[in-house]
């Protein structure tokens, strides 16, 4: 479905030096740099999969949308996406797909929503019945009813947002592309999103790629996620085996009787613990604890914490995705490609 | 033929939606209606004091009452083939939501085209009627005979047509700039006075020594609204009518052409900004 082998894209950067000089210097002379905001991409992505596409701000993820939507052409490496090369014929290319950019809107912005569908539907050519079908669908699925009738200008975010994925979906495209589709939404909205989300998916079998900064889209969504950073993959898999590989790291929540029994703790001593291995926060008598639960078990960290203080509550944490892949960004885990 | 239909659906939706969003903002409109006139009385009261203070009744083969048409169509002329491709197409690159348009299925160019038909169909049709009436009823009282020929009205709107898709490209030209300079404030205020000088609209070109002028009516910004100022007025004719009308077209297809070329080029240099 789709088929991504070592893509790059750089771009020319114009750096002027500081100041009212620098300005003045810049109208003569132009120093560029070389930005590699993609550095050789691969993947591939089988049809009706959903594939999250996560890393920090600036690690290309939106330069990597942007090319397989068509919009930006590579460096060099190869795109073929349901048999076409995005960037050589964009109106052929774009009939088949549909695209969210969660920061901007395809929406009339002063006209009824249900215009901005009048328009979408002549520009695909889809046939009466169809169009019609497919809004009671994506009615159904995204509740429009409300605020079908209302200029795009009056509509909360949260609205604007299910419009703007109805639009992307009005044609049945085959992939989907969402760039950060529930950025700056509620938690409820967020929900009915992603619900949305899932149900499309399931409805029609559309492959879905998505960018995101939020880690609860991926754990309900996505089955796949490829982590990039720096324009480079740093992990291509599944959540599941992503939290076996790099979540060893376990949270322990303990209330103390008496919180001056932090002072009986010696962990690092004990255990031969690094900096690294373990950190310990307190708050009045609540203390929380992460471990490396490779190097020591939950079962006898259990027995030293409860041998040592007088315990109140304990309960113990999963590996906590945020916290692994703010290890994996800072660079804290040692990442294995093969693994 | 199919071709036609299809660009006639697909782009005619553009339209109609562009004659919703112009109903949006119909005040404004008002306002622009009474700036224009109010423009049009002061050029021509700036006219009748050359003629009063020459003493002749003709200036170049211009009588008072042709100045008096030529002021007020030179402004709906102006008005008519006035196009915001420069500005709309500049500001959706410097920031980015040009995208929005890349993801779907449609031209660039021809997506802003109707849209912009779409928002300016209803000024035109409250703006032209009401104007070239007032003006006729001022030459008849002047020459004492109906001078309006609707053969003449007939080959400016076709005139004037051709003027509008050429200033658009022109213009939409001008504003694929924005892809290498981010930011067109100063040369689209140089682009506007060159434009405004060059093509007759504050001086009929004919007013300036004969070899400027004859080069001045060759270039491509005679067409936007010398040329069917003139034919309305009937200054052109035979010949000179439809080698004017030609040259019109050529340049049409020149700037078309260079307009695509150049969005071929920049389409594969695109930096998209923010986001």
């Amino acid at each position: 479905m789709i088929e991504v082998k070592e893509v790059k894209k750089e771009f020319k950067k114009t750096i002027k030096d500081p100041g009212l000089k620098g300005s003045v210097k810049s109208l003569f002379h132009k120093n560029t740099e070389i930005v590699k905001a993609v550095d050789g991409l691969s993947f591939h992505v089988d049809e009706g999969e959903i594939l999250g596409f996560i890393g920090p701000n600036g690690a290309g993820k939106s330069t990597a949308i942007k090319m397989l939507t068509g919009i930006l052409t590579p460096t060099s490496g190869e795109i073929v996406i349901n048999g076409q090369i995005p960037y050589k014929n964009r109106k052929r290319y774009v009939k088949e797909i549909g695209v969210v950019f969660g920061q901007r809107t395809q929406l009339w912005w002063d006209l009824p929503l249900t215009e901005t569908y009048t328009v979408l539907k002549e520009i695909y050519m889809i046939d009466d019945k169809k169009f019609k079908d497919r809004m009671e669908f994506l009615n159904d699925v995204l509740e429009l009813e409300k605020f079908i009738k209302s200029p795009v200008r009056t509509l909360s975010l949260g609205q604007r947002m299910r419009a703007d994925i109805a639009a992307s979906m009005l044609h049945s495209p085959k992939v989907l592309f969402l760039d950060e589709p529930t950025i700056g939404l509620d938690v409820v909205v967020k929900d009915n999103i992603r619900k949305a989300i899932s149900q499309i998916n399931k409805n029609d079998k559309t492959t879905i790629i998505l960018t995101t900064h939020d880690l609860s889209d991926i754990e309900t969504l996505c089955e796949r996620i490829i982590m990039i950073d720096k324009g480079k993959m740093v992990y291509d898999g599944s959540l599941h085996k992503m939290k076996d590989t790099y979540g060893k790291m376990r949270e322990l929540n303990v209330v103390l009787n008496d919180a001056k029994d932090i002072g009986n703790f010696n962990i690092a001593d004990k255990f031969n613990f690094t900096d690294d291995d373990y950190s310990m926060v307190s708050q009045g008598s609540e203390l929380k604890l992460k471990f490396n639960s490779e190097k020591v078990s939950i079962a006898s960290m259990l027995d030293y914490v409860l041998n040592t203080v007088n315990v109140n509550d304990i309960s113990v944490k999963d590996a906590d995705i945020e916290e692994i892949i703010r290890r994996i960004y800072k660079s804290e885990v040692k990442l294995d490609e093969n693994a | 033929m199919k071709m036609l239909s299809k660009i006639k659906k697909i782009y005619g939706a553009f339209t109609r939606a562009g004659i919703q969003d112009a109903v949006a903002y119909r005040a404004s409109f008002l306002g622009f209606f009474i700036g224009e006139i109010f423009i049009c009385f002061v050029m021509y009261f700036i006219w009748r004091a050359v003629y009063m203070s020459k003493g002749d009744s003709s200036f170049m083969g211009f009588t008072m009452t042709d100045m008096m048409v030529y002021v007020f169509m030179s402004n709906i002329a102006t008005f008519l083939v006035g196009t915001d491709a420069t500005y709309s197409i500049a500001e959706e690159i410097k920031d980015g939501s040009i995208i929005m348009r890349l993801i779907k299925p449609v031209k660039v160019d021809l997506s802003f085209l109707f849209f912009e038909l779409g928002n300016k169909i209803m000024i035109i049709v409250c703006i032209i009627g009401p104007i070239i009436f007032g003006l006729e009823l001022y030459r008849y009282y002047a020459i004492g005979h109906i001078a309006f020929k609707l053969s003449r009205f007939i080959l400016f709107m076709i005139s004037i047509s051709i003027s509008y898709i050429l200033s658009f490209y022109l213009n939409l030209i001008f504003g694929y700039l924005a892809f290498f300079l981010m930011n067109l404030w100063g040369f689209n205020i140089l682009k506007e006075s060159i434009i405004k000088f060059l093509s007759g609209s504050i001086i009929p070109l004919a007013f300036f020594p004969e070899v400027i002028s004859k080069i001045f009516t060759y270039l491509p910004f005679a067409s936007l609204t010398y040329t069917p100022v003139m034919i309305y007025m009937e200054k052109y004719n035979g010949y000179t009518l439809a080698f004017n009308l030609f040259l019109q077209v050529f340049w049409l297809v020149f700037f078309v052409t260079a307009s695509r070329l150049m969005w071929k080029w920049a389409e594969k240099r695109i930096a998209v900004q923010g986001g």
